[in-house]
């Protein structure tokens, strides 16, 4: 089978993917392929016509994904899985053109099991507009990405989502039971904790759950989901605080993290950089006075008494740091805005300090709360580096959030500006090197690439076999055996390699 | 703002309160609501806005922060609170 995928789809695979999803839902025209090309990662938008697909399929049931994936291998054409679009690491940007499979028609919500708090719903669906309809029956989905508002489920799964919240209810992979799954081959299994849609904790055969999960569309597409559920929290306590030093900063975020407070849902870290930025640019902070340097905020959430329990005591670890409470209406205000990062308007500053349009983009990786202050040096130091040679690019701070309620390990992010209409082959290189040099760092200090949005994007995906070593010959081998045609997402992770190897 | 109820005259629409500086890099015309500089949206110009239509934006997001307080948890806990009762304790 070809690893090629033709500039446009014969009519007799058009003809078959009208037959499976109807004339209404097979989209050829121009605007329909090329929204769905990008992400709202930064994008070398001088290449756009490279990641355009050559045809829009949006099937309505899981039968319709599989006979969609069928047709795809019987002529041997690429299917790239999207659902919201909102991801950062490229796993829904078409590399061989090919199908665009768009699950956004699967968005029912289906059976909601208040006795075991559970419920059932396709992978085209909203945590926002699931959590309004589970609010009614006193219950609470607790994935929260930044784009919580627009992005899937289905692609929760795709990419194994990190969530905001996921010190007190965990991250995607612990919220979500089973799915339906349908593989690159057209057959449909269900993958979870064994044989039953609703367990938590399985030890019958081999643990799939996380295979299948955070593969970016390289083994399949997800459909319909069961999901564990919790009750909707009484309360939330969100308090910012504002420190001189990145260091105390830095100190107070572990000791938050490690006072194991029952109701801590997680906490952030930004560093002095990210301060300068938000000085600048956030109506929050332009007022605030030049002593803060850094800030931290946490969040609990849960029942109302232990909620406020934990808030005393946080807030008096807080205080032993020497830090100052930035009050109510920035600490709930800025919580509030932090669910929603996606409908923020972006603009970023020449050297000269010229307001220019940019997108925002964060290099991510997971890293342990000792190595915190020399991975945020290098990493300022390159992203200097990029500013320093165009004004292309805008350093727009490190955050780091706890991953897990003990602060065993943070999400780090650096922030960069990027003036993508000013992109061009030297200066997406110049970006291309960068990220390589980010992800070598993260991987120096004894961390991961990514804790979120995944490793699949130029630069950094050159960087993942030295991270992983053998286990990536695992991931190659189980890429060849499940997807013998590379249909599914082919070129992403660097898997086509495998592909060739077998035609030398 | 126009003084009188009900009514709408574009001549007090179209001109904005004049701006104060409010740090090297933004002004202010409305409460609460901070403008970069114009002096540095020379590249990217500022689109002109109606009065009404900069304080809907800003009132917008206001309303929905609100609710993505109430979508996520029935009651929010006040620092403020938290801090006076940690105080009054000690005192105590």
């Amino acid at each position: 089978m070809s690893t090629l995928a033709a500039r446009s789809l014969a009519d007799e695979v058009l003809h078959e993917l009208r037959e499976v999803v109807g004339d209404e839902h097979l989209l050829v025209d121009k605007p329909a392929r090329m929204h769905r090309a990008r992400v709202p990662a930064p994008f070398p938008v001088h290449r756009w016509a490279r990641h355009v697909p050559d045809a829009v399929v949006l099937p309505g049931s899981t039968e319709e994904v599989a006979a969609v994936i069928r047709v795809a291998n019987r002529f041997g054409v690429p299917v790239v899985p999207r659902c919201g679009g909102t991801g950062l690491t490229d796993g829904a940007v078409p590399l061989r053109h090919g199908i665009l499979l768009d699950v956004k028609r699967l968005q029912f919500i289906g059976e909601i099991d208040t006795e075991s708090g559970t419920c059932v719903v396709g992978a085209g669906v909203s945590m926002l507009k699931l959590n309004e309809v589970l609010g009614r029956h006193g219950l609470f989905y607790p994935d929260d990405p930044a784009s919580y508002p627009c992005s899937l489920i289905g692609g929760r799964i795709g990419t194994s989502g990190w969530s905001l919240i996921g010190s007190r209810y965990g991250h995607t992979r612990d919220l979500v039971l089973s799915f339906l799954h349908v593989l690159p081959t057209g057959e449909v299994v269900r993958i979870g904790e064994g044989g039953g849609p609703r367990i938590s904790k399985s030890s019958s055969g081999y643990q799939m759950k996380q295979l299948f999960m955070g593969h970016q569309g390289t083994l399949g597409v997800a459909t319909e989901a069961t999901l564990k559920l919790y009750p909707k929290p009484e309360a939330e306590f969100s308090p910012f605080w504002a420190f001189e030093d990145y260091d105390t900063a830095w100190r107070t975020v572990r000791a938050l993290a490690q006072a194991d407070v029952a109701t801590f849902a997680g906490a952030v870290l930004f560093d002095e950089q990210k301060v300068a930025y938000l000085r600048r640019d956030d109506e929050a902070y332009i007022p605030q006075p030049e002593n803060l340097r850094a800030l931290v905020c946490s969040a609990l959430y849960g029942n109302e008494d232990e909620v406020t329990v934990g808030a005393r005591r946080l807030m008096r670890i807080a205080r032993s740091f020497g830090a100052r409470y930035l009050g109510d209406e920035i600490s709930q205000g800025d919580w509030a805005a932090r669910h929603d990062r996606y409908a923020t308007p972006l603009h970023g500053r020449t050297t000269a300090g010229q307001v220019v349009p940019m997108s925002w983009h964060c290099e991510d990786a997971a890293i342990n709360w000792s190595q915190l202050p020399a991975v945020r040096e290098q990493w300022h130091r390159i992203v200097a580096d990029l500013r320093a040679r165009s004004d292309v690019f805008d350093d727009w701070g490190m955050f780091a959030y706890t991953s897990a309620r003990t602060g065993v390990d943070y999400l780090t992010e650096i922030d960069v500006g990027i003036w993508e209409q000013e992109l061009d082959d030297e200066r997406w290189a110049m970006w291309v090197d960068a990220k390589r040099e980010i992800a070598r760092v993260a991987i120096g200090h004894g961390g991961s690439i990514s804790a979120c949005h995944g490793s699949c994007r130029e630069g950094e995906v050159d960087v993942v076999p030295e991270e992983l070593g053998g286990a990536y010959e695992v991931m190659r081998t189980i890429k060849r055996s499940l997807d013998p045609g590379n249909i599914m997402n082919p070129g992403k992770y660097g898997l086509d390699g495998v592909y060739e190897e077998d035609l030398r | 703002m126009s003084e009188r109820p009900f009514s709408y005259r574009r001549g007090e629409q179209v001109v904005p309160p004049p701006a104060r500086r409010t740090s090297e890099v933004t002004v202010m015309r409305f409460d609460g609501i901070y403008e970069v500089d114009p002096r540095l949206m020379r590249q990217v110009p500022q689109q002109p806005f109606p009065n009404w239509d900069t304080l809907r934006i800003a009132h917008g997001r206001e309303d929905h922060l609100a609710w993505m307080h109430r979508h996520f948890a029935r009651a929010v806990i006040s620092g403020e609170r938290i801090l006076a009762e940690i105080a009054a304790s000690d005192e105590g």
